[in-house]
């Protein structure tokens, strides 16, 4: 086990923190699968309103790649399917059925496992719609089933405040866990699993799986971050990753033969009552999850997929293919009398330009900017955060130069997307969107 | 509170767009951005942001600057009570010096603004808050007997100059608050330099009038042609180390005491928004570049250039230095942004400050030069420094 210790990062002292405790949430009444929210991908539908569908049935495929199907979390009736600006599929609503249908797929054994031919295997797992569930980077596209991963990445632990915990996914998990470490086995010769140095949460026998302990604040724990660490070669920058929890949903697929929906969800945020694991399944209404759990939900921002990186819900919106979090914060856009002249013993902040340095306690947030958008004065915040060395103050400005050549040189495509830089910047510049909308489009231009 | 937002919200529609004063929406939204912080929210990711925003990070170097600030009140009510032969009672010194020095900040921040607001208007952006530190970094620089059109004319030509052409804060590559000084200082040399400027003689009681030279500690040290030691002429005139640390004598308003502008500067490093690189660089810079001519004298035992063989420390305590390392070279604009160019940077200043001090007579003051310009030289500082590092990435393309 090679330890890691990551320099540079954050922690926001942010109230509102899910605890360890487990719920399990009844069954829904409808689930819904968000295609706008699957980076890079065209998607073609496969079925229309009113078509009855199971568990695992195909509901629409990528039009660039044909191989990237993605199965229907749930089985009913297709009730809605909601376009947005441009046609733009932004939800396949599925009403379910009580009884619910399962279309059946080929189950395996750890033997039947060892004999299996890695083409043959991808071929399952596309077959099965879990192929989404890998990311490459360094764009985090869904990668090609017809290539040869340098390396596949497994982050366990969450130093982002509001993701699932894997002492709470992997509870009871560690068979699962350890028939899904060898599907990727089969996949790569390099495989790495990464946890924090502090992994009592991880039960004992899985501990001889992880290769390197990454020690550090946020975002020490992306995949991004750990490959910027351990790589030698360029060759290494096309690594995949995997969520810890997806690695489950693999194996589950190979021992139940079904499509697998469960996930296990976390409910946070101050405006939320319970802040809890949720254990529900994929796509499920987020008035679902709120319901009795959040007071009012009317003011709140309901943020899916985490703090920072996450997209900004609705009472009426669901949970997505990738996301497992969900946070209720108060949207604070009221004006604030003699805001910058405030002691400010509750305002979070990095640097020490408030009393809050004081206060050691987690403080509430809200959506609020705290400031208009500036010039950059250069300060260099944004770099001294900078999990993977870029220069963010610099490689903005080259970017909005146009300077492509240059940005890939200060290290463009290694960027994480933490949202660390935007998150610190004095002047409100949107660093972290200039950044990975350059790399969206420089990705796009390749296809 | 409210009464106030609702003032705001009631005039809101004359500066909004079709309103009648549209043109001046920048200053609306600097007088309402100053009595609240506004509403807006984050768009998209990123949903929560640091408190620290560019106004509070401007209000804290204000905040640092006090301590020089009141001092520099006292001190030039002091000089000139002293000078003129009036009482030495702290209220009646202070008050003089607000009579000294309140005009010119007023002046310097009344004319800085206005321009502020002509070039937001054109440009139709917002107000920066670089301005606030500007406004009063410039006339604790100046020489408290400086006439106040001089001030109007060194602001507006460091907010121009210094600044706007070059597109405004961020953008611009020397500090406005130095561009402006050194304007006065080539422009008018007759205000900004010499004996007689450092102090107001006003209201003359005849006594103790006789005694007072008015020379800086600088002025005393650029003497030419004798062989003495600097340090007993500098104690002859009455400049011990201490009071030249403590800065009770004439000088620029602000510039004087360096125990001040520590105080200043615990705050700005605590706080993380200027870089104690650049000072302890700076401070390096003044003990390399005086050492060689001590340690002559010291082998030698005599002095033959005496500015040559001041001892290091007086350096530091000589007129600007602390407050030109402190204040003026960490503008994080002008500055360079990478963390070894921050020590070249600091460095080259604090040794070019003790160059100028001795090798040029015509300027018995270097920091100003000093900083103005490695300013020049700060971007290719940071150029190279980013190309040293991107070498050691691992390509990624």
């Amino acid at each position: 086990m090679t330890s890691i210790r990551i320099r540079k990062g954050y922690d926001i002292n942010i109230a509102g923190t899910p605890s360890c405790d487990v719920k399990k949430l009844e069954k829904p009444t409808r689930v819904a699968l968000l295609p706008e929210r699957i980076p890079f991908i065209k998607p073609r539908l496969k079925v229309k309103v009113d078509d009855q569908v199971n568990v695992g049935s195909t509901v629409f495929e990528d039009k660039r790649n044909p191989d990237f199907i993605f199965l229907s979390p749930g089985g009913g009736r297709i009730s809605k399917i909601d376009y947005g600006p441009r046609r733009i599929i932004k939800e396949i609503v599925i009403t379910l059925d009580q009884d619910e249908g399962y279309k059946t797929f080929p189950m395996m054994n750890d033997a039947q496992l060892e004999d299996i031919e890695r083409g043959a295997l991808v071929q399952m797992l596309t077959a099965g719609g879990l192929w989404p569930l890998f990311r490459e980077l360094p764009f985090r596209n869904i990668p090609n089933p017809q290539s040869f991963p340098p390396s596949i990445i497994i982050s366990l632990g969450s130093r982002e405040p509001f993701q699932p915990l894997p002492e709470v996914y992997l509870k009871d998990k560690a068979d699962l866990f350890e028939f899904g470490i060898k599907i990727l086995n089969k996949l790569t010769e390099t495989l790495f699993i990464s946890a924090s140095p502090d992994n009592n949460f991880v039960p004992d026998r899985l501990n001889t799986h992880v290769t390197h302990t990454c020690e550090g604040v946020y975002p020490a724990d992306d995949p991004g971050v750990l490959l910027y660490y351990i790589k030698k070669h360029p060759d290494e920058n096309r690594s995949w990753y995997i969520n810890g929890q997806d690695v489950l949903l693999l194996a589950m697929l190979f021992k139940t033969g079904k499509y697998p929906v469960d996930r296990t969800v976390v409910l946070g945020g101050t405006l939320a009552r319970e802040k809890k694991h949720l254990q529900t399944r994929m796509g499920v209404p987020l008035n679902h999850i709120t319901k009795g759990r959040a007071d009012d939900t009317g003011a709140a921002r309901h943020i899916v997929g985490g703090i920072f990186n996450g997209y900004t819900g609705s009472k009426d919106s669901y949970m997505g293919f990738y996301e497992t979090s969900l946070v209720l914060i108060p949207e604070g856009d009221e004006k604030e009398f003699f805001g910058f002249a405030r002691p400010g013993f509750n305002k979070p902040s990095r640097s020490r330009a408030f009393l809050s340095f004081l206060n050691k306690s987690s403080m509430a947030m809200d959506c609020n900017c705290h400031g208009e958008v500036r010039a950059c004065i250069n300060c260099g915040f944004c770099a001294e955060v900078c999990p993977v060395d870029i220069l963010p103050q610099f490689t903005y400005k080259s970017i909005l130069a146009d300077e492509i050549e240059e940005a890939l040189n200060h290290g463009l495509l290694d960027c994480v997307e933490c949202c660390l830089c935007s998150y610190v910047c004095p002047s409100k510049i949107e660093l972290r969107n200039i950044l990975k909308e350059t790399k969206k489009a420089y990705f796009l231009e390749q296809l | 509170m409210k009464f106030i937002q609702k003032i705001f919200d009631a005039k809101r529609k004359h500066f909004v767009k079709g309103g009648r004063f549209e043109k001046f929406y920048p200053l609306f939204e600097a007088f309402e951005t100053f009595f609240f912080i506004p509403g807006n929210v984050t768009k998209n990711d990123a949903h929560v942001r640091d408190s620290l925003d560019l106004k509070r990070l401007m209000s804290m170097v204000v905040v640092s600057l006090i301590p020089p600030l009141f001092f520099g009140i006292y001190n030039s009510g002091y000089q000139s009570s002293l000078a003129s032969g009036l009482p030495v009672t702290f209220v009646a010194v202070f008050i003089k010096g607000l009579q000294i020095v309140l005009p010119v900040i007023i002046v310097s921040y009344g004319v800085g603004f206005a321009w502020e607001v002509l070039f937001a208007s054109i440009r139709k952006h917002n107000i920066s808050e670089g301005f606030l530190v500007t406004g009063l970094l410039f006339p604790l620089t100046l020489p408290p007997t400086i006439p106040l059109w001089q001030v109007a004319l060194g602001i507006s030509f460091g907010v121009i100059f210094g600044k706007e052409i070059f597109g405004g804060t961020g953008r611009n590559f020397l500090n406005p608050a130095l561009t402006g000084r050194a304007f006065l200082f080539f422009a008018y040399p007759m205000k900004m330099t010499g004996d007689a400027v450092w102090t107001v003689v006003s209201g003359v009681n005849s006594q103790g009038v006789d005694t007072f030279s008015g020379a800086t500690p600088l002025a005393v040290s650029a003497v030419q042609g004798t062989s003495a030691f600097i340090e007993s002429l500098l104690s002859k005139a009455g400049f011990t180390l201490p009071k030249l640390f403590y800065g009770l004598y004439p000088g620029s308003i602000g510039g004087t005491s360096t125990f001040m502008c520590l105080l200043g500067a615990l705050l700005l490093v605590f706080t993380g928004i200027a870089s104690y690189r650049i000072m302890i660089g700076g401070i390096l810079g003044v003990l390399v570049a005086a050492c060689p001519g001590y340690i002559v004298r010291l082998v030698s035992g005599n002095s033959t250039v005496p500015m040559l063989s001041l001892p290091p420390f007086y350096h530091l305590v000589m007129g600007g230095f602390a407050f030109g390392i402190i204040y003026m070279a960490t503008d994080p604009v002008s500055a360079p942004g990478m963390n070894v160019s921050k020590w070249i940077y600091g460095f080259s200043i604090g040794a070019l400050t003790v160059l100028i001090r001795i090798f040029n007579p015509a300027f018995p003051e270097g920091i100003m030069l000093a900083i103005l310009f490695m300013n020049l030289f700060s971007p290719l500082l940071d150029h190279f420094e980013i190309h040293f590092r991107l070498k050691k990435r691992v390509p990624n393309v």
